[in-house]
């Protein structure tokens, strides 16, 4: 654990990232067994950028948002780690100073807003709650934001409830009530999940246009390799609990170098135009019971050997900003100590390298 | 406006249920095998065919089915309800009703209002602060009222309330007689009082002693009518708060900073309430079956116990107005429980074109 290397080591260190997050580990205790749905997770969120998480259903991308929101509950808990935002310590039930400061939109935005209050309502507790908005400003205030995320007839809509708003429009007026909190970061839990993919468009637009607009700084969720491509600047690939690579989005999309991330990538439809079958990762994402001894991607790896039963990999600088936790990275590490961290691709055939270094 | 369409098309949707319910009424009443004629002429002489046709004519029973059923619907339609047969012979069923129904209508009333006023606030309680001490106690008290059986539970009240002095006198050392607790009241069972309103129903507000007693008298019989609903609303109400506190709505409330006190009232109590509607106005349906029993045992004349002496009496006109009588009422309640509906949650009467 303590080896690990944290994501901060080459920051500039004069000024604090907006939000840090540093070897985050939620559990969920069950009769039976513990879950460790984060372990030992870590990366920062900087002022006005857009940070993607992603990976699979079940690798802890939701826990991992709740985590930071405070929202964890029974039987989940944090167990350790620290959560920093602008400096500040969040773990320890300090969130409330921050409310608002972080905003989050749902995956789901059916049941996002609470159906038996009108949208204009909901909008406007936020607003009075962060804002000190009331009366004939609040409602004001709440028609702008939501014409500001461009609902038409804002004046009309604010009047009705969640369920007479359809599915696009629902996570747009989402949007506007995490705005209205006046929010310097906002976490988006597979905001375009649950929606078709022109709506998806035009809801990615959106966040960007705000984005620019408010400088906000966005943490991004979501299980899909295209999105990310799209909005992200840095990206943090999540399997079973844990961060298995770090790396700039065009670092990532042109030289992945965890195999999983290359599962991941290979599996956008498209990608491989000359087979008729989309490549898939066999398998499913294990639950993680207990604290990591192997690599908990070993067996769905094709390029799995020996020694990823046996040893749990720690990440591995392989640029300037991108990192991996991937044996086969470290081997070449150890063999090669003064080349200075070759980001390219390890094609399929190397994959047959003899782990025997790590025992 | 949706929200009046949808009521206006409730009322009608009640109307073919209500024909279909007195048909059957009718059906299954007049076409059964039960002779009343044989009753009236009770031992006299019932192997008299002569005299039993005669009873039958004097019923209007020997008439063809058809026109028969239509003469009972009219009937019932323009609420001409008729006399009984056996029970009062010659009285009108409607002033049997209006001398009976007051005490039902009181003890439903009280029973309802126990069990929502307990059960509810007890399950929202215990739905809180789920797997805590005090919700396991909440939740085992609720299953073992909501098991009790409304017989045993009667009579096991009315023992304790019975030796209530030498109860008192054991557990705070003080006697405390039932009877002159607070307001004397002549017997623990019986009728309550409720004469003193008659034409002048502010009098439940201006005369509060009467009031008191009538409640007093009534308040027993209504917690065991009540007991089953209580624990029942209980457990739903328990289970409502669980699951509307683990809805994602609540999370985003959350993250939007909505304290503890507002998120409750607010945002869980509201959307929690919305299961307990159906299962608060179902149980005033059972409050018109059960209180038969209670009302035997506690001695009240209510309609349950009407009802019962009736249909045991085979006074056929009788059970079937008073059939009548309680379907209009359920159908009531129906339509009160979805003016509930849609005053708690918008979606209701809402239509997707």
């Amino acid at each position: 654990m303590g080896t690990r290397e944290t994501p901060q080591a080459n920051a500039a260190g004069s000024d604090d990232p907006l939000l840090a997050v540093e070897n985050l580990t939620t559990v969920f205790n069950t009769d039976k067994e513990t879950i460790h749905a984060v372990d030992g997770v870590s990366f920062d969120v900087r002022e006005g950028e857009t940070v993607g998480v992603v990976g699979e259903s079940g690798s802890g991308k939701s826990v991992t948002a709740r985590s930071i929101l405070g929202l964890v509950e029974r039987p989940g808990v944090i167990e350790s780690g620290s959560i920093r935002f602008r400096g500040d310590e969040l773990t320890g039930d300090n969130w409330d100073r921050y409310r608002g400061d972080i905003s989050i939109v749902f995956q789901d935005p059916i049941n996002s807003m609470n159906p038996v209050y009108t949208v204009g309502n909901q909008i406007r507790e936020a607003l009075r709650i962060h804002q000190g908005l009331r009366g004939q400003d609040a409602r004001e205030e709440a028609i702008r934001l939501l014409e500001e995320v461009g609902i038409p007839d804002a004046r009309r809509r604010v009047g009705e409830y969640p369920h007479q708003f359809s599915g696009g429009m629902r996570q747009r007026a989402v949007i506007a009530m995490a705005l209205a909190c006046d929010p310097d970061l906002l976490v988006c839990d597979e905001p375009t999940t649950a929606l078709d993919v022109t709506i998806q468009a035009q809801i990615l637009e959106l966040l960007d246009e705000l984005q620019r607009e408010e400088d906000l700084a966005i943490l991004f969720i979501t299980h899909d390799m295209g999105v990310i491509e799209d909005t992200a600047d840095r990206v943090n690939v999540m399997y079973a609990g844990e961060v298995v690579e770090r790396a700039p989005v065009d670092q990532l999309f042109d030289s992945p170098a965890h195999p999983y991330t290359r599962g991941l990538l290979a599996s956008i439809p498209g990608q491989t135009a000359e087979s008729d079958r989309l490549p898939t990762i066999g398998g499913e994402v294990p639950t993680p019971t207990a604290e990591p001894t192997d690599c908990r991607f070993a067996d769905r790896c094709p390029e799995a050997f020996d020694a990823c039963e046996q040893v749990h990999p720690d990440h591995v600088r392989i640029g300037s900003d991108h990192t991996a936790a991937c044996l086969l990275h470290e081997d070449r590490y150890d063999r090669q100590l003064s080349a200075s961290g070759a980001g390219d691709d390890t094609p399929a055939g190397d994959a047959a390298v003899d782990g025997g270094g790590q025992r | 406006m949706s929200r009046w369409r949808y009521l206006a098309k409730r009322f009608l949707m009640a109307i073919p249920v209500l024909w279909l319910g007195t048909s059957m009424t009718w059906a299954i009443i007049f076409l059964g095998p039960i002779n009343p004629a044989t009753y009236v002429l009770g031992q006299t002489n019932p192997q008299n065919q002569a005299a039993v046709k005669a009873a039958r004519e004097r019923f209007g029973l020997g008439e063809p089915p058809l026109e028969h059923y239509t003469e009972f619907m009219i009937n019932m339609v323009t609420l001409d309800l008729g006399q009984t047969w056996l029970l009062y012979p010659g009285t009108p069923v409607m002033s049997l009703i209006f001398d009976y129904a007051p005490r039902t209508v009181w003890l439903g009333f009280w029973s309802v209002l126990i069990a929502v006023f307990v059960g509810v606030p007890l399950g929202f309680y215990a739905g809180l602060n789920s797997n805590s001490v005090s919700d396991y106690a909440t939740s085992l008290t609720g299953i073992v009222w909501r098991a009790m059986p409304n017989f045993w539970l009667a009579i096991m009240l009315l023992a304790l309330l019975v030796k209530s002095e030498t109860i008192t006198q054991a557990l705070f050392g003080i006697p405390i007689s039932w009877d002159t607790f607070l307001v004397d009241i002549n017997a623990i069972t019986g009728n309550p009082q409720l004469s003193y309103m008659q034409g002048n129903p502010l009098a439940l507000v201006t005369q509060p002693r009467e009031t008191l007693a009538a409640i007093k008298k009534i308040l027993p019989a209504a917690v065991v009518l009540g007991s089953a609903s209580m624990g029942n609303e209980m457990r739903i109400g328990r289970t409502a708060v669980l699951e509307t506190r683990s809805e994602q709505y609540i999370d985003t409330a959350k993250a939007k900073g909505v304290s503890g006190r507002v998120l409750v009232w607010k945002h869980i109590l509201r959307n929690a309430l919305i299961p307990l509607v159906p299962i608060v106005t179902s149980e005033a349906f059972l409050l018109i079956g059960g209180s038969v029993l209670v009302e035997t045992v506690f001695g009240i004349n209510g309609m349950g116990k009407l009802f019962f002496d009736a249909a045991i009496q085979g006074d056929l006109w009788l059970v079937a107005t008073l059939m009548f009588i309680f379907i209009i009422l359920i159908v009531g309640i129906n339509i009160v429980q979805d003016l509930l509906y849609t005053l708690i949650d918008p979606r209701v009467g809402y239509e997707r074109e």
